[in-house]
């Protein structure tokens, strides 16, 4: 499942790039990525002065270890591609997707400000965003229009539910039609899904960390990895919810450990009874005391592979982490030293 | 911007459902010589459509006639006048049919004097092939304005039972709204009348399943008795509330460009492009569902003075 070119997306903020307090602050939250948004957050009156910050916004955002990421406006994609496209920006987000021409234009034009602008061939990424119903009717084309699609998702927010003429937030899953399709495009394409589990939500809030959390770890369950908001107070919360704890860690070790066991004793499967073990030093299954459905384990060629991946991925995140920590830190030190 | 909200469907040979069907402020009224019709009466329902078509329009309804599939041709010979809306075809499966039903709407036209593509020809679908080829079907007439999965039919043609308690028609629900959306078509509800209960369902319970179905993208709901307009009526119009709140959102987005930024806070939310313009929409299909209530409203009156008492 983890692919090569794959850059961890817990967390990020999206921010209008005109809004300096937002850009200038923004490094030292601990986001996986910063969307500078040259899109909907920025009046019509300053698109040109939007871009012509981003050049400077890539080494700001970039402080503290996030990846750069840019929002382009869907009717002046070129015009915006020459703006953004600049050593350091590592993922641009085409807002509306609806026909694959439109990505295949944007990868001739990036392929060409790459090669002009000293960028390796191919580092910059296409957030193809399905958002509205033609985007979802076309979504396999649009998703198979360009190797630097790697990751696809959308079908739901405001844009959608625009076009779709229904209310946001409703309390049943009005999208679920079109996110399946987006989902199943971008998995049998092996992309990076960007999708979440339906969870009822009436508020709207953008600000509500447990909420945040309690998304980030339903999605992850449900085998995605990418998050994202617009308030700083749910980056840490989706940092959290995207990333394997202590428990489930130790839980996918015990796992591959009895997994192991059974290839000596030449069986395929085995189920054990969690609560009849008694506690080690070692690796053990997580607690089944509050929840009686991981009582009884099977252990087979699946869950090892279950738990291989979520090994896989915390092992990343771990390493994504530390570059976050690390950089940060070489930060406070600079600044240290200015003060001293 | 069409707004047909309500659709009364009513059996064109029941003489008592004919007679007040245009009093019940349906946005259409349906005339179905399929299901609802007896073969011993077809040639007697078929012979007095023309007077039909003119009773259930008296309030201001769109009038349309559905058809039977087997028959098409000879119901619409039957059904096309100048006072019809249009044509509902049921079961459509290949574009072939949606094309040739639309030629000789086309024909019929031409020698009743009706102008050029007026008359319309809603989908209603009722297999599995129909809600896989939705798009083609679509595709193939530029008279269609609207488009239905009638879940009863489809029900019966997968062999489904139906248990109000369980939903079979996620997927294709979704998919009818979505291609219906991406092509500029307007998806219409049929709700199985199983899952509907029945006599028993309040105001209330109709209101908001009616809504349930407006908050998937549907633009309207075919009613099976008159005691579902006003709910549905309600449900696809946009509410005081709903209405005050957009106002509000204009306001403070309008407010929010004039400080040099696209993005504001409200109630806890944020406001951006995508929210003033469905702001936009609301305001302007409110004033839209206002003008079809004052029109009809004015036939209404107008129909009362003629057959009044």
């Amino acid at each position: 499942m983890p692919h090569p070119h794959r850059r961890l997306k817990r967390s990020g903020l999206t921010m209008p790039i005109v809004t300096d307090r937002f850009i200038s602050n923004a490094w030292h939250r601990g986001c996986d990525f910063i969307n500078m948004d040259l899109e909907d957050s920025v009046p019509p009156a300053l698109k040109g002065y939007a871009r012509s910050l981003v050049r400077r916004s890539i080494p700001v955002v970039n402080k503290g270890g996030a990846d750069a990421v840019c929002r382009i406006n869907h009717d002046l994609m070129e015009a915006d591609l020459d703006a953004v496209i600049w050593p350091g920006m590592v993922h641009v987000n085409y807002p509306k997707a609806e026909y694959g021409h439109e990505i295949r234009r944007m990868d001739e034009i990036i392929t060409r400000l790459e090669r002009e602008r000293g960028i390796r061939p191919g580092t910059i990424a296409i957030g193809a965003n399905i958002e509205t119903a033609v985007g979802v009717a076309n979504a396999y084309e649009i998703a198979s229009a360009s190797p630097r699609v790697r990751d696809f998702g959308g079908a739901s927010g405001y844009d959608m539910s625009r076009d779709l003429g229904v209310e946001m937030f409703v309390g049943f899953d009005q999208f679920v039609y079109g996110k399946g399709e987006v989902e199943l495009a971008a998995r049998a394409l092996n992309l990076e899904p960007r999708a979440a589990p339906f969870t009822p939500n009436i508020t709207g809030s953008v600000s509500d960390p447990d909420r945040a959390f309690a998304e980030a770890d339903a999605a992850r369950q449900c085998g995605f990895r990418i998050g994202g908001g617009l308030h700083p107070f749910v980056v840490e919360p989706q940092n959290r919810g995207f990333t394997p704890n202590d428990a489930e860690i130790s839980d996918a070790h015990w796992v591959l450990d009895e997994y192991r066991k059974l290839a000596v004793s030449n069986e395929t499967w085995v189920q054990i009874d969690t609560q009849s073990l008694t506690p080690g030093d070692g690796p053990g299954p997580l607690d089944s005391s509050d929840n009686p459905n991981l009582r009884h384990r099977v252990i087979d060629r699946y869950e090892a592979a279950r738990a291989a991946e979520l090994l896989e991925w915390a092992r990343l995140c771990a390493d994504r982490d530390r570059e976050k920590d690390e950089a940060i830190a070489r930060v406070r030190a600079a600044a240290d030293a200015d003060a001293t | 911007m069409l707004i047909r909200r309500s659709l009364l469907i009513i059996p064109a040979s029941n003489a008592d459902a004919l007679a007040t069907a245009w009093s019940h402020d349906a946005d259409a009224v349906i005339l179905d010589i399929q299901a609802g019709v007896p073969p011993s009466q077809l040639a007697a329902a078929r012979a007095s459509l023309p007077d039909s078509i003119a009773a259930a329009g008296q309030g201001g309804a769109d009038v349309l006639v559905r058809v039977n599939a087997p028959y098409w041709h000879a119901d619409s010979n039957a059904a096309v006048c100048p006072a019809l809306t249009g044509i509902v075809l049921p079961g459509a499966e290949s574009p072939q049919q949606v094309a040739d039903a639309d030629a000789h709407l086309g024909n019929l036209e031409l020698q009743r004097g009706i102008p050029a593509g007026r008359l319309e020809l809603a989908l209603s679908l009722e297999t599995a092939a129909g809600v896989w080829h939705i798009r083609e079907l679509m595709a193939a007439s530029s008279r269609i304005k609207q488009v239905a999965i009638d879940e009863a039919a489809l029900a019966a043609a997968l062999g489904i039972v139906q248990n109000p308690s369980l939903d079979p028609f996620v997927y294709a629900r979704g998919r009818l709204c979505i291609e219906a959306t991406a092509i500029g078509v307007q998806p219409v509800a049929v709700l199985d009348p199983t899952r509907l209960g029945g006599d028993e369902l309040s105001y209330d319970d109709k209101l908001r399943l009616a809504t349930d179905a407006r908050n998937l993208g549907f633009k309207g709901l075919v009613c099976v008795h008159p005691h579902w307009i006003s709910a549905v009526n309600a449900a696809f119009t946009p509410t005081e509330s709903l209405v005050d709140y957009y106002v509000q959102v204009r306001e403070v987005f309008a407010q929010a460009l004039a400080a040099g930024t696209a993005a504001a806070p409200f109630a806890g939310r944020m406001i951006d492009v995508p929210v003033d313009e469905r702001a936009k929409d609301v305001l302007a299909l409110s004033a839209a569902c206002a003008a079809r209530d004052a029109a009809k409203q004015a036939a209404l009156a107008s129909a009362g003075r003629q057959t009044g008492p």
